[in-house]
């Protein structure tokens, strides 16, 4: 049998091995050792390497593209020697990055040729004024509001009676020269009218920040941006549950819990806590300025559209109720101390616009910050969190529908499910030979839990060793003590608990695959109802985006393995991250862009997926791993033939 | 002046199953059903080949029934209580096969024992030659615990060995993998459930051809509709090509219509009703006829006037090969 | 053919006015394809796109509306050939056949069976539609008198058969300002029967077994302008009858055939043969003979053939029995969506233990979604209970309340004092082992 000579780089002394060798047994013999926690089963692509010289046979090639296998790329648990050959090792954390490099989270760029004159509803100006005397009789009011026509060229100016009382002081202190803040609206094209926000004596420096916020209200999570709209950049990025979860983890409690006595002002007082703190919170965040919550002069607020009543406390039940009309999609804009945000008391507070009960304004801000009513392609925007809400369209159309997917995907709703915090399983894999599981776990610690990815990591990785058939009924009759009967049928322990934080074993039960398959055949099915809505096939969705904070870390293979996320080419996906607070960012800024939010508003077609029976039958088919129409899933047809082949060596 | 009439030629067809085994085949049956093969929606000979008719399946029991109707009993008389004579006169009544239910508990109100049911089947083996099913008493746990044992003594006889659902299914189709016999796969009224199924059965290795689905049709008046439309759509997709809906499909409208109230039930009822073993005979019927027409190969029935009419039926929707 | 939601929203002027009531143009448009909307609730569509939507809008298969004083039976229309791909809108006549020679006091004894009946079915009042009088003596006083006759005692539309144009003036002579239908009409008669037809403005059949025939006909006859017609396959069996029926309406809907886009008619003499008929496309049914038991079993046939497959899936609320509960078994509630009732009956069946299983009505949504949308509420399940008379059928009243409504336990108490409220599981799965742990049952 022929003999060849194998050497590694940077590990520089040969070996001779066999033919029919592979590049993992080589390497294990020459001292080396390469990480494969798919247990060589050339599933994880974490066996890397580059076969810089020489040829091997590749048994398979799932990993890896066209061009890698050009570069030379190669599984070394799946690449059979078959010359001498040069092998080069990458760097493990490279690897790392090559597979999670669409995973980090994207920096916050000020949109390019931002300008406060331009672009910026907020105006804050300087001037001065005449001082009266007894020949120029004028009122304070007057005399403000004739310099702002004046000065500044606007007509139709609105003063809350609550800062009348604070022109003569403000003009006399500053010895007539005052800052004013002005917001300025449009009526219609031609009209414009402008408010006072406030008035301060002095003149304000020009480089002076001026200080606004947006803000996402999450059913879970409340996050906020403190900007300084002069520059448009954003000082400081922060986030914190929303109180309201003390009173019900997803929106139908908390509408239910608000239509008790007392339980509107409850849920409102609990949201505008989170909302202040983080505004506090935010303001000490800020580097060399000293900010207070005071000094926000205009708040932007995306949302869901139950979370949107809630803050401004309107009822909300009629959004659960049949027909599920809310009480508005589009709010006025208000005053902060109207509903006690504090803020500036006269800050403005625009609430933007939502679609319909189950698609609010944190999809419309998704839409906006992603581009979707911008695009050439047919684009796919998908938000994931308690509901799944999804938009499918372009420049020329868009439609939306709202699915229950419930909490599963936030880990909430399954046994050893928790949030993606500090030991949470995060990504499992699953040995196809011994069922044995390796998992990594956020902050490296011991296990405590499973979070949403880890979840769908753990499930298609049961799918593709055979742990779970496609029903996801576990299989018995396998060589492992893993899989065992627990109180709720069958279960598999993914952790013992000797290495367990809590001490108890970490298992994932046949509830929790319900429950997981449940959540991904709801949101496939959402999909596919949009596409037929239309006509069009979900295969021809040229960009899939994907917001809401768990996009970030969803991974797609193992998201494609288990028909949560149509089967196409992994380039057409993104990541962007939290789409709504950045939509209202945005909005924020950019008057032009906040016109554009109300034209998606009123184009967006929402389609009630309990009106007729298609939602139903595609749920139904999505029911099953990957799907009842394998055909759907062509790379995952292809990975469960591999594995067998593999299997069969 | 001749018309062009539209014909839907499709690509895929229905599977050729064959039920029972003769002599030289391993088995003891003195004929087998072959049904399936259908490369068209039911009937239409224009369209397509219908190589082999639809057939009808008595349902008998392993002891006298405790819930059946009267005018079954009446109908039956003294044979039910001994499923050997039973089977004989299910036979004569013009049963193209058998089915044999398995009762949950036995005379004595205790649980069938393995031993009893394989006796049961034996017996009905040796009484008529005709091909058999075997239904378990439809739980998971009695279901294992009984076919197996009949599953083995039986080694070779191509029986159909039901029911296989989503949960439980695994011990089932090992069996007839390992003793070459049939199952009939059940799901509730749902195209995917059936397609699903008949995934999982045959990603376990039980190969295509010996695989019945049952579909689950509801009786006339109690979700009939929803049977009718998931047939027909399993039948379009096979026809189209899909191969994991190409199985010949068998129904129980004998089960389903007599457990309804307008069958069981001869007193106490509104007028309108009319007469009682008329509309029940009707009823099941009507039942039948409406999932022949949709698509079923094997109708499981229970009334020996109900045999009659469906297969007179059938006579005549398969004639009519020669009128086109 | 019909337009797609998209195409129609091509056509309209994309604006998003609002006016028509629905929020976009395109979601005007899917209305619009899904025929739930008439186009001019759009005012600014164009008179071109108006003219293109109109044209794709015209129903394959003609609507042709049978008529007496109060009476009216539609049938046609129909756009599928699969009840699932849309629906089949317009249920099939069901008309009983009566006869000339019958004496005057039998034929109006029949009749008046014939219109009184009228039977319940979940909740629905389902009649005969009308009366089919044959001419079997050939003798226009006896058509005569048969008309009166059946008119004395009912008002319900006719249907007249005879192969005499005399015999059946003499029987519309009876029926103005009534639209009857009159058969058959054929290769021979059929100039005569066009005039008749045209002249009582009466609905004419055409009797044949050959498709080709059909063609010839309804094309010469509408030449005549007689446009309300209706086709008679009359084939040789039950199978052949089949493939006529299947193949005039394949002919109309797929090929947009008009000559054979009319409803059809079939003479039935045996209950397969009237099943096969409203199964398989048949406009009118006429029956051989009237036997309660046969009618009920046919209209509840039709009722379910022309149940719109698009509506969520529901299973009848009420109360179900599994494995033969006894007076102290527990009432397990539900709701009516067909895959929560399934996976909750089939658990409980399956594990072999009885339960009374109640199915209350919340339009067919699951637990949680209905519960959401107010549809599963204290209300409802009490409504549910008391409708069922579950109380007087048990001795020990114990509710179990699905375990993701927990919520309702303390409403539901106050609804029903008498009752002991438990909650159950969240999962249909763990039905079994709470029986075994939370209610000591075996």
């Amino acid at each position: 049998m022929a003999e060849y000579k194998v050497r590694f780089d940077p590990n520089t002394e040969p070996v001779v091995v066999k033919s029919g060798t592979l590049i993992i047994e080589a390497a294990k013999q020459a001292g080396l050792d390469i990480l494969q926690p798919c247990g060589g089963q050339g599933r994880c692509g974490r066996c890397i390497v580059q076969v810089m010289d020489g040829t091997v046979r590749h048994r398979s090639s799932l990993r890896l593209s066209k061009e890698d296998i050009q570069a030379g790329y190669a599984l070394a648990c799946q690449s059979i020697i078959e010359s001498d050959i040069l092998v080069r090792i990458p760097e493990q954390d490279k690897i790392e990055r090559r597979l999670m490099s669409d995973r980090t989270a994207l920096e916050i760029e000020i949109p390019p040729g931002y300008s406060p004159e331009y672009k910026q509803s907020l105006r804050r100006f300087s001037i001065q004024l005449s001082p009266p005397s007894y020949e120029d009789q004028t009122d304070d009011l007057t005399r403000l509001k004739k310099e702002i026509t004046l000065k500044l060229g606007y007509r139709n100016i609105f003063i809350p009676l609550g800062l009348i009382n604070k022109i003569s002081q403000a003009l006399r202190l500053g010895n007539w020269n005052v800052t004013i803040f002005l917001h300025i609206g449009e009526l219609d094209d031609r009209m414009k009218y402008v408010q006072l926000v406030d008035i301060l004596p002095g003149i304000i420096a020009e480089e002076d920040p001026l200080w606004g916020a947006a803000i996402d209200i999450g059913t879970t999570t409340v996050t906020l941006w403190l900007v300084d709209l002069m520059t448009g950049k954003v000082h400081a990025q922060v986030a914190e549950y929303n109180d309201q979860i003390r009173r019900g983890e997803d929106v139908i409690s908390r509408i239910i819990y608000a239509d008790k006595n007392g339980g509107l002002t409850e849920l409102q007082q609990l949201v505008l806590g989170t909302i202040n703190e983080l505004m506090e919170t935010a303001c000490k965040r800020v580097k060399f300025h000293r900010v207070k919550p005071e000094d926000v002069y205009k708040v932007s607020v995306a949302g869901n559209t139950t979370m949107m009543h809630l803050f401004l406390g309107v009822p909300a039940n009629n959004i659960r109720l049949s027909p599920f009309i809310p009480s508005f999609n589009q709010a006025p804009i208000i005053y902060a101390k109207e509903i006690g945000l504090k803020t500036h008391p006269f800050a403005i507070v625009d609430c933007l616009p939502g679609v319909a009960s189950y698609v609010g304004a944190d999809i419309t801000a998704g839409v906006l910050s992603a581009g979707v009513d911008l695009a050439d392609q047919l684009t796919l925007f998908l938000d994931v969190g308690t509901n799944g809400e999804m938009v499918l369209g372009s420049k020329e159309w868009l439609v939306t529908c709202a699915c229950s997917a419930g909490p599963a995907f936030e880990g909430a709703g399954v046994q050893s499910g928790m949030r993606a915090t500090t030991g949470a399983i995060e990504e499992v894999w699953i040995n196809s030979n011994t069922y044995e599981p390796t998992y990594r776990v956020i902050g490296g610690g011991k296990p405590r839990g499973i979070c949403g990815s880890g979840l769908i990591s753990l499930l298609a990785e049961m799918f593709i060793t055979g742990l779970i058939d496609k029903a996801g009924n576990l299989n018995p009759s396998l060589p492992t003590n893993r899989v065992r009967e627990g109180e709720h049928g069958l279960e598999y322990v993914v952790v013992w608990a000797v290495e367990a934080y809590s001490g108890e074993d970490i298992v994932f039960t046949r509830v929790d695959v319900d429950n997981l398959l449940r959540a991904k055949a709801a949101i496939y099915a959402g999909f596919l109802v949009l596409a037929q809505s239309v006509g069009v096939p979900l295969e021809s969705t040229e960009q899939v985006l994907i917001g809401g904070s768990f996009g970030k870390y969803l991974n797609i293979e193992k998201s494609i393995q288990i028909g949560l996320l149509p089967d196409l080419p992994w380039e057409r996906f993104r990541f962007l991250g939290n789409t709504a607070v950045k939509g209202a960012y945005y909005a924020l800024l950019d008057k032009h862009s906040r016109k554009r939010l109300d034209e998606i508003a009123s184009k967006m077609t929402y389609i009630e997926l309990s009106a007729d029976n298609s939602f139903y039958e595609a749920f139904m088919s999505a029911l099953f791993l990957p799907h009842t129409d394998l055909s759907k899933f062509p790379s995952v047809e292809k990975a469960m033939k591999s594995i067998q082949y593999s299997e069969t060596i | 002046m001749p018309v062009e009439i539209p014909k839907d030629k499709w690509p895929g067809s229905v599977r050729t199953v064959t039920i029972g085994a003769l002599p030289k085949d391993g088995g003891t049956r003195k004929c087998t059903v072959t049904v399936g093969g259908e490369t068209t929606m039911p009937f239409l000979h224009y369209e397509g080949e219908i190589p082999n008719r639809p057939v009808v399946a008595i349902e008998i029991m392993d002891r006298q029934p405790d819930d059946w109707s009267p005018l079954l009993a009446e109908a039956w008389k003294d044979v039910m209580d001994d499923p050997a004579k039973w089977a004989v006169a299910a036979e004569q009544a013009g049963a193209d096969l058998l089915v044999l239910e398995l009762s949950l508990n036995n005379r004595n109100g205790e649980p069938t024992t393995p031993d009893e049911a394989v006796s049961a089947v034996k017996s009905v083996l040796a009484a008529s030659g005709l091909p058999l099913i075997v239904f378990g008493p439809g739980q998971a746990e009695a279901d294992n615990a009984l076919l197996v044992p009949i599953s083995e003594a039986t080694k070779g006889e191509r029986i159909v060995l039901g029911i296989c659902e989503d949960k439980n299914y695994r011990t089932i189709v090992a069996t007839a993998m390992a003793n070459d016999h049939l199952v009939s796969a059940r799901t509730a009224m749902d195209v995917n459930l059936a397609k699903q199924l008949n995934i999982l059965i045959s990603d376990m290795g039980l190969p295509l051809d010996r695989i019945l689905m049952d579909p689950t049709t509801g009786a006339l008046g109690y979700g009939i509709e929803y049977g009718f439309s998931v047939m027909e759509r399993l039948r379009l997709a096979a026809l189209q090509g899909d191969k994991m809906t190409q199985l010949p499909m068998i129904v129980t409208p004998g089960y389903e219509a007599w457990k309804i109230k307008e069958s069981k039930v001869g007193e106490g009822v509104p007028e309108t009703w009319g007469d009682w073993l008329n509309r029940a005979i009707n009823w099941e019927t009507l039942t039948a006829i409406t999932l022949l027409e949709s698509g079923a190969d094997v109708l499981v029935l229970r009334h020996p006037e109900s045999v009659k009419r469906v297969k007179r039926a059938i006579d005549e929707l398969m004639s009519a090969k020669e009128l086109v | 053919m019909a337009l797609s939601g998209i195409q129609i929203y091509k056509l309209l002027p994309q604006t998003n006015c609002k006016e028509c009531g629905f929020p976009t143009c395109l979601a005007f448009a899917m209305k619009l394809a899904a025929k739930q909307v008439e186009l001019s609730s759009c005012p600014y569509v164009s008179e071109a796109s108006k003219a293109q939507l109109e044209e794709s809008a015209a129903p394959p298969i003609r609507l042709i509306t049978l008529k007496s004083n109060g009476y009216e039976v539609k049938v046609g229309n129909e756009v599928v050939l699969y009840r699932h791909e849309k629906t089949f809108y317009n249920k099939s006549g069901l008309f009983v056949k009566l006869h000339t020679s019958q004496i005057e006091n039998a034929l109006i004894e029949e009749t008046r069976r014939i219109n009184q009946y009228q039977v319940n079915y979940v909740g629905m009042d389902l009649e005969v539609d009308g009366i089919a009088v044959e001419d079997d003596t050939h003798d226009p006083a006896k058509m005569k008198a048969a008309v009166t006759a059946i008119r004395s005692v009912s008002k319900k539309p006719l249907i007249l058969i005879s192969s005499a144009v005399d015999v059946l003036e003499a029987g519309l002579s009876q029926l103005s300002g009534e639209t009857p239908l009159v058969c058959c009409a054929n290769s021979t008669n059929w100039e005569k029967f066009a005039e008749l037809a045209g002249k009582y403005k009466a609905i004419l059949a055409i009797e044949s077994d050959k498709i080709d025939e059909f063609v010839e006909l309804t094309e010469k006859i509408k030449s005549k302008g007689i446009e309300d017609l209706v086709l008679i396959p009359n084939g040789k069996n039950l199978g052949h009858n089949l493939i006529l029926q299947t193949q005039i309406r394949r002919a109309a809907i797929k090929a947009n055939l008009r000559a054979l886009g009319y409803p059809t008619l079939a003479f039935c003499s045996s209950p397969v043969e009237a099943a096969q008929a409203i199964t398989k496309y048949a406009g009118f049914v006429v029956l051989d003979e009237f036997a309660a038991e046969l009618i009920y079993s046919l209209l509840v046939l039709r009722q379910n053939i022309y149940t719109d497959p698009q509506k969520p899936i529901q299973v009848q609320p009420g109360l179900y029995e599994i494995n033969n509960p006894k007076e102290n078994d527990p009432v397990l509630v539900t709701t009516n969506f067909s895959i929560t009732y399934f996976s909750v009956a089939n658990e409980v069946e399956g594990s072999g233990l009885p339960a009374w299983l109640l199915v209350a009505d919340a339009e067919g949504m699951s637990v949680l979604t209905a519960w959401a949308a107010g549809k599963f509420d204290a209300d409802r399940i009490a409504k549910a209970v008391k409708s069922t008379n579950v109380t007087d059928k048990l001795s020990k009243h114990l509710l179990i309340l699905p375990g993701s409504v927990a919520v309702l336990s303390g409403e539901v108490e106050a609804e029903l004092p008498d009752w002991e409220i438990r909650v159950g599981p969240r999962e249909a799965v763990d039905i079994p082992k709470f029986y075994k742990l939370a209610l000591q049952v075996n």
